[in-house]
C-alpha cells in the first residue's frame, strides 16, 4: 500500500444474505478507505445496507467476498477469537439503542471492555474515570442506565467505545434515539474526539448532523454512490475541507 | 478475568433469589439425604460397633449346631466351661443360659418383659456392662444359687421410681411361675434404640439359680476370650475338636466369631446406605436437569447480554467461562446448603430413632465436589450455547 497510516481499506466488499430460498444482497462490491484522523457520516435510504457495512468494519460480521484491511491487517478471513481480540482493541462501537448493559452501573459498563482486554483493576478504575470525565458523566459514575436520560445512556457508550483506545470508533445512528438537543451534544463530543485524533465513522439519517463531518459517504442500494471527498484527495490522503 | 466472572455469576445467582432457590431445590434435596442417610448410616455403624466391642472383639460363641440331629448328650453344661478353659489360648470362658420373664413394674398393673441370662462373674471379663450401683454377681451368687439380680438402670427406674433399688425385690413372672428377685446391682442401660422400641430388658442372675428354675441341666453357650486375634479360625476348630472328644461325637458345635458378625452387620448396613444413596444420587441427577433447564432459560433471556458483551471483545470462551460459573455457583450453594440441611435432618432423624449421626468429612468433601461437578456437567452444554452465539443476531433479540 502507498500510505500505511489507512486504518480502514476495503475492497469489493460484499455481503449477501440467505433467508431461504431468496437472497438479500445486502453489499454489493464496497471499496473505501479511511485515513486515520477522519471524521466520516455514512448516509442513504433505509435498507441500503449501511449497518451491514459498519457490522464487517466493527469484526462483528464477516462479508461474503471482498478485501477488508484493519490498520493494515486483513480481518475478512480471520477466526472468531481474533475478531474478539480485534473488537475489543481496535474497534470502538456506538449503538443507535446504547447497549448498556442494565443491570450494571455506569463505571461497570465502561469497564467492561478492559475486563476483557486483561487490563488490572487498578488500571481499569483510572482508566473508566477518565473515559466518563471525557464525557463529562465523572458524577454519574454509580448510576445504572434506567437512572441515566437517553443522552447520557449513549455518553456512557461513548466512554465505553473509547477506554480502549480503539483505533476507529464505528457509530452506527448514535443520535437515532435521542432529541436534536441531546444529539448536538453527542456530535460536541464526537467533534472533540475527532479533534484530539479519533478516528469517527458514523451512520446518520439527518443531514444536520452529516453536515457537522468532512466527509460524508452516501449509500444505495449496496454501494456507495456518492463520495463527498474528492478523488485526489482520496487518493493522495490529503485531508478534505469541511463542506 | 475468572474473579470478574464469579464476582458477575455470584451477582445474577444471589440478584434473582427465587429463581437460584427453586432452581438449587433439587441439588439441596439431593446432597442434603446423602450427607442424612449417610451420617446416620455410618452413626449407626458405629453404635453396632461399640456394642461389638463391649462384647470383646476377640470373643467367641460356642453354642451346639442345633441343625444337626442334637441329643441330651451332645448339649453343653457347666463342664464344658473347664473343658474350653483348658485351651491355652483361652484367657477366660464364661457360661450362658437364657430365658425370659416378665417384670412387674411399680404400678402393679405393668410389665416389662425380659431376658433372664444365667452366668457367672466371669462374664463381666467378656462382657463390658457398666456398673452404676451395687455390683455384678460373683463366685458365692453361683456356688449358692442365690437370688441375686442385676438389672438395668431403666428397669430400675421403673419398677423402683427414684429410690434406691439395691437389696430391693423384683417379682418375675417366668414360665412355671413368679420368681423374687434381690437387686444387687443395676448397670447404665443402652441408650442405643431406647426411645424409639420398647426393648426388653437384660437382667442377669447367677446361672445356677437359673438352672434350677428352669430345671435343666444344660446351658445355652460358652463365651470366651482369646488372646491370640490372629488365629482365630484355628482355634475355634481346636475347642469345637476338644468339646467333640469329651462328648464323644463328631463337629456337633459352632464356634463363632463376634469379629466375623460385626462385619457381616457393617456389611449390611453399609449395602443399605449405598443403595439409598444411589436413590440420593438419582435425584441429583434430576436435581441437575433441573439447573441446565434454568441455565437454558437464562442463556436465552440474556442473548441481548451475551450479544454486547460478544461486541465489547469478549470470547466465546470467555462466554462460556462465564455461564459455566454461574452454574457452579448455583449447585455449589445448593451443595452447601444441601449439607447444612442433611447435618441438620440427621441430626432430627437420629434423635428419633436413637442413633447419633455421624457425618464424615471426606463425605461432606465428597457432596461438595459432586454438587460442583453437577453444575459443570449440567452447566456445560448451556455455557457452550451461549458462547455460540453469533454477536449479531445476539445484538438484535429482543
Ligand atoms: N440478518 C439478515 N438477514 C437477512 N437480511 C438482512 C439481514 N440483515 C440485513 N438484511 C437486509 O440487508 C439489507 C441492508 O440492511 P441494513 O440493516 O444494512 O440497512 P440500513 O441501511 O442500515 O437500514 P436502516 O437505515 O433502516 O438502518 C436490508 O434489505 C435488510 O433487509
Ligand atoms: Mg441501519
Amino acid at each position: 500500500m502507498l500510505f500505511s497510516d489507512f486504518i480502514i481499506q476495503i475492497e469489493d466488499l460484499t455481503k449477501i444474505y440467505s433467508v431461504g430460498e431468496i437472497e438479500v444482497k445486502a453489499l454489493r462490491g464496497v471499496s473505501l478507505r479511511v485515513e486515520k484522523g477522519e471524521f466520516i457520516s455514512i448516509m442513504g435510504a433505509s435498507g441500503s445496507g449501511k449497518s451491514t457495512l459498519m457490522n464487517v468494519l466493527g469484526c462483528l460480521d464477516s462479508p461474503t467476498s471482498g478485501v477488508y484491511l484493519l490498520d493494515g491487517k486483513d480481518v475478512s478471513k480471520l477466526a472468531g477469537g481474533s475478531l474478539a481480540k480485534a473488537r475489543n482493541k481496535q474497534i470502538g462501537f456506538v449503538f443507535q439503542s446504547f447497549n448498556l448493559l442494565p443491570k450494571l452501573s455506569a463505571a461497570a459498563n465502561v469497564e467492561l471492555p478492559m475486563i476483557y482486554a486483561g487490563v488490572g483493576a487498578k488500571t481499569r478504575k483510572r482508566r473508566t474515570y477518565a473515559a466518563l470525565a471525557k464525557v463529562g458523566l465523572e458524577n454519574r459514575m454509580n448510576h445504572k442506565p434506567n437512572e441515566l436520560s437517553g443522552g447520557q445512556k449513549q455518553r456512557v457508550a461513548i466512554a465505553r467505545a473509547l477506554v480502549n483506545d480503539p483505533s476507529i470508533i464505528l457509530a452506527d445512528e448514535p443520535t437515532g434515539n435521542l432529541d436534536s438537543k441531546s444529539g448536538n451534544e453527542i456530535m460536541e463530543i464526537f467533534r472533540e474526539l475527532n479533534a484530539e485524533g479519533a478516528t469517527i465513522v458514523m451512520v446518520t439519517h439527518e443531514s444536520s448532523i452529516a453536515r457537522q463531518t468532512e466527509r460524508i459517504l452516501s449509500f444505495k442500494d449496496g454501494r456507495i454512490e456518492n463520495d463527498s471527498a474528492r478523488p485526489l484527495q482520496q487518493i493522495f490522503g490529503i485531508r478534505g475541507v469541511r463542506p | 478475568m475468572l474473579a470478574e466472572s464469579i464476582a458477575s455469576a455470584a451477582s445474577s445467582v444471589f440478584g434473582s433469589k427465587t429463581r437460584s432457590i427453586l432452581t438449587m431445590l433439587g441439588i439441596v434435596i439431593g446432597i442434603s439425604s446423602v450427607i442424612m442417610i449417610s451420617s446416620i448410616g455410618r452413626g449407626f455403624q458405629e453404635s453396632v460397633n461399640s456394642q461389638f466391642a463391649k462384647m470383646g472383639a476377640a470373643s467367641l460363641q460356642i453354642t451346639v449346631k442345633y441343625d444337626t440331629d442334637v441329643t441330651a448328650k451332645d448339649l453343653l453344661n457347666l463342664d464344658d466351661v473347664d473343658i474350653v478353659s483348658s485351651h491355652p489360648r483361652v484367657k477366660e470362658a464364661a457360661p450362658l443360659l437364657q430365658s425370659t420373664g416378665k417384670i412387674q413394674l411399680l404400678n402393679p398393673e405393668d410389665y416389662r418383659e425380659a431376658y433372664i441370662l444365667g452366668c457367672t462373674g466371669d462374664l463381666k471379663s467378656i462382657q463390658t456392662l457398666d456398673m452404676r450401683q451395687g455390683r455384678f454377681l460373683a463366685g458365692p451368687d453361683v456356688s449358692n444359687s442365690t437370688s441375686s439380680a442385676v438389672i438395668d438402670s431403666n428397669l430400675a427406674q421403673k419398677a423402683f421410681g427414684s429410690a434406691n433399688p439395691i437389696g430391693k425385690t423384683i417379682q418375675a413372672s417366668m414360665w412355671f411361675g413368679t420368681a423374687p428377685l434381690t437387686v444387687v446391682g443395676v448397670y447404665k442401660s443402652d441408650e442405643f434404640g431406647a426411645n424409639y422400641f420398647e426393648l426388653p430388658s437384660i437382667i442377669y442372675v447367677p446361672i445356677t439359680t437359673l438352672m434350677k428354675m428352669d430345671n435343666v441341666s444344660n446351658i445355652d453357650a460358652v463365651y470366651a476370650n482369646v488372646d491370640d486375634r490372629g488365629s482365630m479360625e484355628r482355634i475355634s476348630l481346636e475347642i469345637s475338636k476338644l468339646l467333640s472328644l469329651s462328648h464323644r461325637n463328631e463337629d456337633k458345635y459352632s464356634v463363632q466369631n463376634l469379629l466375623d458378625q460385626m462385619d457381616a452387620v457393617n456389611t449390611i448396613v453399609s449395602d443399605v446406605t449405598g443403595f439409598v444413596s444411589l436413590i440420593a444420587a438419582i435425584s441429583l441427577f434430576v436435581g441437575g436437569i433441573g439447573v441446565m433447564n434454568i441455565m437454558l432459560v437464562t442463556v436465552t433471556e440474556r442473548t441481548r447480554e451475551i450479544g454486547i458483551r460478544k461486541s465489547l471483545g469478549a470470547t466465546d470462551w470467555n462466554i462460556q467461562l462465564q455461564f459455566l460459573v454461574e452454574a457452579v455457583i448455583l449447585t455449589a450453594t445448593g451443595g452447601l446448603i444441601g449439607i447444612g440441611a442433611g447435618i441438620l435432618g440427621g441430626t432430627l432423624l437420629g434423635s428419633v430413632i436413637d442413633v447419633k449421626p455421624s457425618a464424615s468429612i471426606s463425605n461432606i468433601l465428597a457432596a461438595v465436589l459432586i454438587a460442583g461437578a453437577t453444575g459443570i456437567a449440567f452447566g456445560v452444554y448451556p455455557a457452550r450455547k451461549a458462547a455460540k452465539l453469533d454477536p449479531i443476531e445476539a445484538l438484535r433479540y429482543e
